[in-house]
């Protein structure tokens, strides 16, 4: 059932993802309302499906990589639509769906085997480690498609020869302030996530799990943002310099995320 | 669709044709009322703007009803027709229909997009209304023509971004600040383009406006058209990064706002961003300082080049805005027969029915009395009669109905069977 819903949230988000280029190529706003139909009703489908997984399994459906590719959409979904909902920029759905068809679409290619769990994921803090730390990198992600809207955007502005981007995409100012908060938000959540899976790594793991490559690179970008963050708060990092960052911050999130797949003691049951 | 229409525009005729062609707006309800009685026509419209005079009107005969326009023009002008004659067009129902949805969506305008032309068009609507010179014809394709105007400015670029320098820079004002309230604007020197500008930005929300001249008193003029504040002389660099548009436009030989300054103000502004609009010449900021972060300088020739880049969207979006405009010609035309059709056929029902009883009652005497049977039978064979009798001519009005030709045919069965009135 759960499968089901996934495949049919993955169609649906297949439309959401097409309508919203075609908006964008087209410029014609009529066009999204049939991407927000996709997108929306394939959120639906999307919570269903980990609904299910859920009840079927009696824990919260993270334990593999199938799994962990659904969630981490889903949650990707829920950020573009809270950003969306108050910023109500068309324009970012191009630049946050590719991304999430292809988790969706993954999630469907990677083979759905119902383990059993291992026993260190068996704990309360399961719920609160990565619901948060996914969040926290959903936002990141919303940061990072901001700042490439912005780059792209300020590039023709500064060219000074309109073309194609200029008439598609938002202000930078509503770009700037869109990735700033979806910084500050990204941040939080993430730093609550790392402190909440410190904790628990050290109660339930005997093994060096300091030493987990994917923890310390967890670290090291956690660093990068709360320098980015600091230097937006105090020194006025904003505009260029923070959509840089932004974007550079999150590349090296997924650079960590997939680079330390095949290390590691603590995350390796996501190879599953 | 019996409508004809005739007229001139900046397209066909230069100005000097244009304005002898010209309804100055206080003779137009005579014109119309000319129309009307001397000319025959019972539904008419008259717009008569600056770039162009179309007549529209309903007519049963196309060619007549053209040649009938062209008349009244020549005489209620008082000129000769040899001399305007190859500057007029003319077009008959279908091509009338799309011309007038075309013109309604600013596809004909001399400025692609323009805004004006509907309300033009609304005018001259309401005020041949007004005269009682608008009829179910004419209502029907100028209220569906406005409707289609209004779908090709929603679903098209077409009348998107701006196409004059002062709005240009408003524009993109708008893509570096999103909402300009809250904004303030800094105009260096004075002049009537920085005037308009700035203009152009407070009635777009900026909310703040300052100003600097070499002299104090000038600057203090200008200030007060936009109730703004000016600035001392020599405390420009005091003020300058309250600025988040800057509008130059002095006399000066030199550069007033260096690369270093630029790189200043931007470092007191904590990186928000300044757009900077240099209409002087010789230019009044280096060009330099574009290459600071976050600041963002456009010259005359940059904005023209906008304005450029702008129009050419707007030609791109012709495209869609044409395609717009032919789907909803077909289905407006098809639309109009069907709805042309159907009281066609209730009325040739009702008109012979009518007959029928008629004779019936009239020769009814002749057969005497009659049992119930009888009676019924004598119902059923002229009501038999009449349905084959109009089978052929109901049918034949569906099958017109139903393709996209013209409103002749339907005009020869409603004569033929003595309908029209």
């Amino acid at each position: 059932m759960s499968l089901i819903l996934l495949r049919l949230a993955t169609a649906l988000y297949s439309i959401g993802l097409l309508h919203s280029f075609l908006t964008i190529i087209k410029r014609q706003k009529t066009l999204f309302r049939i991407a927000m139909f996709g997108i929306c009703s394939g959120f639906m489908a999307h919570f269903l499906s980990i609904l299910f997984a859920w009840i079927e399994l009696k824990h919260l459906p993270i334990s593999n990589l199938h799994e962990v590719l659904s969630f981490f959409a889903f949650v990707i979904v829920l950020a573009f639509l809270l950003s969306y909902a108050r910023y109500r920029l068309d324009s970012l759905s191009v630049f946050i769906f590719p991304l999430v068809f292809i988790l969706t679409l993954g999630a469907n290619l990677v083979h759905v085997q119902r383990t059993m769990r291992p026993e260190v994921l068996k704990s309360l803090w399961l719920y609160i480690h990565v619901p948060t730390t996914f969040l926290g990198y959903a936002a990141l992600f919303v940061a990072f498609a901001v700042g490439i809207m912005y780059l792209i955007q300020e590039k023709e502005l500064k060219r000074k020869r309109p073309q194609a981007f200029y008439y598609r995409l938002p202000s930078l100012e509503v770009c700037d302030e869109l990735g700033y908060r979806a910084l500050g938000i990204g941040f939080s959540l993430l730093t609550i996530g790392i402190v909440a899976g410190a904790f628990w790594a050290s109660v339930s793991l005997t093994t060096s799990w300091e030493r987990d490559p994917k923890i310390i690179w967890s670290y090291v970008t956690w660093l990068i943002y709360a320098v980015l963050l600091h230097y937006r708060l105090s020194a006025g990092w904003r505009g260029r310099r923070a959509a840089w960052l932004s974007v550079i911050g999150f590349i090296i999130v997924l650079a960590a995320f997939f680079g330390t797949r095949h290390q590691g003691s603590a995350h390796t049951f996501i190879l599953q | 669709m019996n409508v004809a229409l005739v007229g001139v525009s900046h397209k066909t005729a230069p100005v000097d044709i244009r304005e002898k062609l010209h309804f100055p707006e206080p003779r137009l309800g005579e014109a119309l009322h000319q129309l009307r009685t001397q000319f025959g026509f019972e539904e008419s419209l008259i717009l008569s703007t600056c770039n162009r005079v179309e007549l529209v009107a309903e007519t049963s005969i196309p060619d007549e009803g053209l040649h009938q326009l062209k008349q009244f023009i020549y005489e209620f002008h008082q000129v000769q027709p040899d001399n305007f004659e190859r500057f007029l067009y003319s077009y008959t129902q279908t091509e009338a229909v799309h011309h007038i949805f075309r013109v309604a969506s600013s596809l004909d305008s001399m400025v692609l997009g323009e805004p004006q032309i509907l309300g033009q068009i609304k005018n001259a609507f309401t005020l041949a209304k007004g005269a009682g010179s608008v009829g179910r014809t004419l209502n029907s394709v100028m209220t569906r023509a406005f409707y289609v105007a209004k779908r090709v400015r929603s679903e098209t670029g077409i009348a998107g971004s701006a196409v004059s320098v002062s709005y240009a820079a408003v524009e993109l004002a708008k893509k570096i600040f999103n909402k300009l309230t809250g904004k303030t604007v800094l105009i260096l020197g004075a002049g009537k383009m920085s005037e308009m500008a700035a203009n152009h930005l407070t009635h777009s929300g900026v909310s703040r406006v300052m100003v600097w001249n070499r002299s104090y008193p000038s600057a203090v003029e200008v200030a007060r058209l936009f109730k703004g504040e000016a600035i001392l002389p020599e405390e420009l660099f005091k003020h300058i990064q309250q600025a988040d548009i800057i509008i130059s436009s002095t006399g000066a030989p030199h550069f007033i706002l260096t690369r270093e300054d630029g790189e200043r103000i931007i470092h007191l502004r904590k990186n928000h961003p300044v757009f900077i609009i240099d209409i002087a010449v010789p230019r009044d900021v280096d060009p330099e300082i574009n290459k600071v972060n976050n600041i963002f300088l456009y010259d005359i020739d940059d904005l023209r080049n906008v304005v450029d880049a702008n129009m050419r969207q707007r030609q791109k979006e012709a495209q869609s805005a044409e395609d717009i405009v032919r789907q909803e010609v077909e289905s407006f035309v098809r639309h109009s027969q069907t709805l042309d059709v159907a009281p066609t056929i209730v009325r040739l029902r009702e008109h012979w029915e009518k007959v029928r009883l008629d004779e019936l009652a009239k020769n009814r005497k002749r057969f005497g009395d009659l049992s119930r049977e009888q009676e019924v039978a004598l119902e059923n064979l002229t009501q038999s009669l009449l349905n084959k009798m109009l089978h052929g001519p109901i049918s034949e009005l569906k099958r017109v109905s139903s393709q996209p030709a013209d409103g002749t045919a339907l005009d020869v069965i409603k004569r033929m069977f003595g309908l029209k009135e």
